[in-house]
């Protein structure tokens, strides 16, 4: 019964719409709150820096091998903070291939021309397993790998280490892989930093278990597209013509001419490394029921230094596997490109001064590439218990850039009664003004 | 009226909480945050062509901008014609 005592909280925002992870984000730095006007602690949380992402750019790779090509030993692990592999046992360093040179995706935008599928983005095969197992040649025993979320496993007895590196019809082995630059004790540092950010309002039993260390490394499923589109957008515009007023004293109203216009675009152009969930769960942005918005915020990767598929680079990191097809995901790519030519023409509508109403829209694609990719990611979670299981909020850091961002479970009546408190103190302002002047 | 610009003040309170409440609500939760393809991805657009065609004029409207102005709201999706490519 203590439910009916508490206050409830305002509504959750909709899935979709103004505060929506559907809305077009607000530009970094800018926040709806003015930290001038808040009580001190408050604004000291607010104007405390936030985590810096750094820029990474890689070197030119060479070949890389599953054995090491010095002394054929299996034990190849990713060397933390490079794109390298190095093998554990004569201490051999080397690179992987980059995709961008090794497949040509660098180039040729301007000519694609249909659909082209990277052999790891065909689709799923239905009756695809999840258990691959392996004949240790090393020993003869059986190694099995869970590709739900390993590519890698090592022999109990003879520590041979596998890697799921050929690729089968299952569609777990993507075409690249983007290694892990961000080492795990900057990713904890950097979780660290944005939750000291946000401790004044967070819920207790979060701050209590707060434990940065327990991130983990994933490489997260996407598809990288190349498209090459035209869009056509039809419309009205207003131009203000007049502006006056009527009236005099408290009755005066501003009144406005205006000019309409039937405004029609047309733009041609490409996009490159468009990236794409391609887990079912991580591309449902719903944030009433998870906080996958927070993990697709991280984005983008430099994408453009991924490696050839080789599952060395995942040894000791966790991984997720792709379930979903190009065609599946061929409507978000539509809706994508369609947000990015409204974008690509706005300067061109500056004029209308009162704004455009966009009424139609169109979009011919005339080619797009496809390549599945494994993404680097440190995920802290926090499971908020609650109704219909609770919420699993998550803190993201991007393997590549550091970027960082999160989900902070809120404790709601802390957050309320400041509200409260904060509304009543501007209300009695109100009170004295509307006191005094009548 | 003195008395309607003095009941209009009392939202203050109200509106205050609110608008505090949902600035902090997001500034912990992030609900609001997602990728911002389009200014984050390499596009590379050709100059935009297009028309202008006067159709008509307002006169005396009270409102200060078009009736559902989207022209920011990117990803609002209207009308989608047919393409002629399929
Ligand atoms: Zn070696
Ligand atoms: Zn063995």
């Amino acid at each position: 019964m203590s439910n009916s005592t508490r206050s409830s909280p305002p509504p959750l925002p909709p899935y979709t719409g103004p505060g929506s992870p559907q809305d077009v984000p607000p530009l970094p730095g800018s926040s709806p709150l003015d930290p001038a006007t808040l009580p001190e602690p408050i604004r000291d949380e607010l104007l405390a820096p936030d985590p810096v992402a750094i820029d990474t750019s890689s070197d030119e790779l060479k070949d890389g091998l599953n054995r090491c090509p010095k002394c054929g030993a299996s034990d190849i692990r990713h060397k933390p903070g490079s794109d390298l592999l190095i093998c554990l046992y004569c201490r051999n360093e080397w690179h992987g291939a980059r995709v961008e040179e090794e497949f040509g995706l660098g180039i040729g935008l301007d000519e694609l021309s249909g659909t082209v599928i990277a052999s790891g983005a065909r689709d799923i095969a239905a009756d695809a397993a999840s258990l691959m197992t392996f004949k240790c040649t090393g020993c003869g025993a059986e190694v099995t790998v869970n590709t739900d979320n390993a590519m890698t496993a090592r022999c109990h007895w003879c520590r041979h280490v596998f890697g799921v590196n050929e690729q089968v019809d299952n569609g777990a082995v993507p075409d690249a892989v983007l290694p892990f630059h961000i080492r795990k004790d900057d990713a904890v540092a950097r979780i660290r930093q944005f939750v000291d950010k946000r401790r004044f309002f967070a819920l207790k039993a979060f701050k209590e278990q707060f434990t940065p260390e327990n991130v983990v490394g994933v490489y997260l499923p996407y598809m990288i597209v190349d498209g090459k589109a035209s869009a056509d957008i039809a419309g009205k515009g207003e131009i203000q013509t007049r502006r006056y007023t009527k009236g005099s004293g408290d009755d005066k109203k501003t009144y406005y001419d205006a000019d309409v216009y039937r405004v029609e675009r047309h733009v041609d152009f490409t996009v490159d490394d468009l990236p794409l969930e391609s887990s079912t769960e991580r591309g449902n942005l719903d944030t009433r029921v998870n906080t996958n918005n927070i993990i697709n915020t991280i984005l983008p990767f430099d994408t453009k230094n991924a490696v050839k598929w080789n599952a060395s680079y995942l040894s000791g990191f966790s991984s997720e596997k792709r379930n979903t097809d190009v065609q599946h995901l061929i409507p978000r790519m539509e809706d994508q490109l369609l947000s990015i030519a409204r974008a690509q023409v706005e300067d061109s509508v500056e004029r209308y001064g009162r704004g455009v109403r966009w009424e139609q829209e169109r979009l011919d694609v005339h080619g797009t590439r496809w390549v599945s990719m494994y993404l680097p990611v440190w995920l802290y979670s926090y499971h908020q218990p609650g109704s219909n299981g609770g919420m699993l909020h998550y803190i993201a850091v991007n393997g590549r850039t550091g970027e960082t961002m999160g989900s902070v479970p809120v404790q709601q009546w802390k957050l309320l009664l400041t509200a409260i408190t904060v509304g009543t103190f501007l209300e009695g302002i109100a009170l004295w003004i509307v006191g005094t002047s009548s | 009226m003195s008395d309607d610009s003095g009941l209009w003040l009392l939202l203050l309170g109200p509106a205050g909480a609110t608008g505090l409440y949902w600035g902090l609500y997001r500034y912990y939760r992030n609900t609001d945050k997602s990728h911002a393809f389009e200014r984050e991805t390499v596009v590379d657009a050709k100059p935009v062509t297009g028309s202008d065609q006067k159709i008509g004029q307002i006169t005396g409207t009270r409102e200060t901008e078009i009736d559902g102005n989207n022209v920011q709201s990117y990803r609002k999706r209207v009308k989608r014609l047919e393409s002629d490519t399929g």
